[in-house]
């Protein structure tokens, strides 16, 4: 790889390490997250810096070429992260029904106590 | 009626405030010692007010959770206040007051969950291709899934025992479209179903439950549903 490329793609993946440190310094992000994007950032890095590695995983995964490999765990990635989405949004949405239901009933309840006071 | 409180009437509302007092007139001239729930489902019609107005006791949901959600929220009333029985009855005037009494006679007779039939009663009422065709699909599947016959799994007059309501309350439940669904877990739990004649009125509302583009959605939502339901773990079914 070029120096001019790894220089370039260095410099982005440690701002966005940055970035999601700040995040977390901040509570922007839960901690419990981050080391999903900590570990991606990370990815990152060591693939700019030991390109072997990607050399050898695209002979492991019989691809021709690196850039290939690489757009295919990209998106790999980027679908199971999808994925997790959906299965937090899921949690959420019966979190917020029951959450809903029983802020309900309590009042039904507190609405009946006065009723009889 | 046995145990320590009359039956408690479970009415799921979204945006019913017009049919709401016909249907509450309605059923306190047919069955005048049951207590009524009004569960208002996010409505912006100002349903919630009517119930009040007409004496109901309401549960108002703050957010538009849908119908199975809404019915939950009732049954969740009536587990707190320990109702020896719950009965669901649509807002929208479909169902018919006299229906409740052979629903509740079935319950004390052991059954924990009695479903009130439209294809048991004379003079059937039918709906249009569509809906017979999906109805009998689920028919056939239910009865693959869960071994019971049952001619009507989609019915919202429902009558419940005490592990009925127990089965209703889990976090699991289908809260989308517990019909067929519901059923698969039911018997999944081994509660014991039984069906009875109910007379179905044609709805006040036109625009309710499962019309138009949304069958689609919605048979392929229920056909998940059902999947789900029979392929859920026996552990899952404590909650």
């Amino acid at each position: 790889m070029p120096i001019r490329q790894k220089v370039f793609f260095l410099t982005i993946a440690v701002m966005l390490l940055l970035v999601i440190l700040e995040l977390v310094r901040r509570r922007r992000l839960r901690v419990e997250y981050s080391w999903l994007w900590l570990a991606s950032g990370m990815t990152i890095v060591l693939l700019i810096l030991r390109y072997d590695l990607l050399l050898w995983l695209t002979d492991l995964v019989g691809a021709v070429i690196p850039t290939s490999t690489l757009f295919f765990f990209c998106i790999l990635y980027l679908a199971l992260l999808s994925l997790n989405y959906s299965v937090r949004l899921s949690a959420l949405t019966r979190q917020v029904k029951e959450l809903a239901q029983e802020v309900a009933l309590l009042r039904a309840d507190h609405e009946e106590d006065r009723t009889r006071a | 009626m046995s145990g320590p409180r009359p039956v408690l009437v479970v009415i799921p509302c979204w945006n019913e405030a017009r049919n709401l007092g016909e249907v509450v007139r309605g059923l306190r001239a047919a069955r005048g010692g049951d207590d009524i729930v009004v569960v208002d489902d996010g409505s912006t019609d100002g349903t919630a007010a009517v119930a009040r107005e007409l004496g109901c006791r309401v549960v108002e949901l703050p957010l538009h959770l849908g119908y199975g959600a809404a019915v939950q929220a009732g049954v969740k009333y009536g587990l707190r206040r320990r109702h020896a029985a719950v009965v669901t009855f649509d807002g929208d005037g479909q169902h018919d007051p006299a229906d409740i009494a052979p629903l509740l006679a079935a319950v004390a007779d052991g059954a924990d969950l009695a479903l009130g039939s439209r294809f048991l009663a004379d003079g059937s009422y039918r709906g249009g291709l569509d809906r017979r065709v999906g109805r009998a699909l689920f028919s056939v599947l239910s009865r693959a899934l869960t071994g019971l016959a049952l001619t009507d799994p989609t019915s919202g007059l429902k009558a419940l025992g005490a592990r009925g309501q127990a089965l209703f309350a889990l976090a699991r439940f289908p809260d989308r479209f517990p019909d067929a669904d519901a059923l698969v877990l039911a018997r999944r739990s081994r509660l014991v179903v039984a069906e009875r004649p109910a007379h179905m009125r044609p709805s006040l509302n036109r625009a309710s439950m499962h019309g138009g583009t949304r069958a689609v959605t919605y048979t392929f939502n229920m056909l998940m549903s059902l999947l789900v339901a029979a392929l859920g773990r026996e552990a899952d079914l404590r909650g």
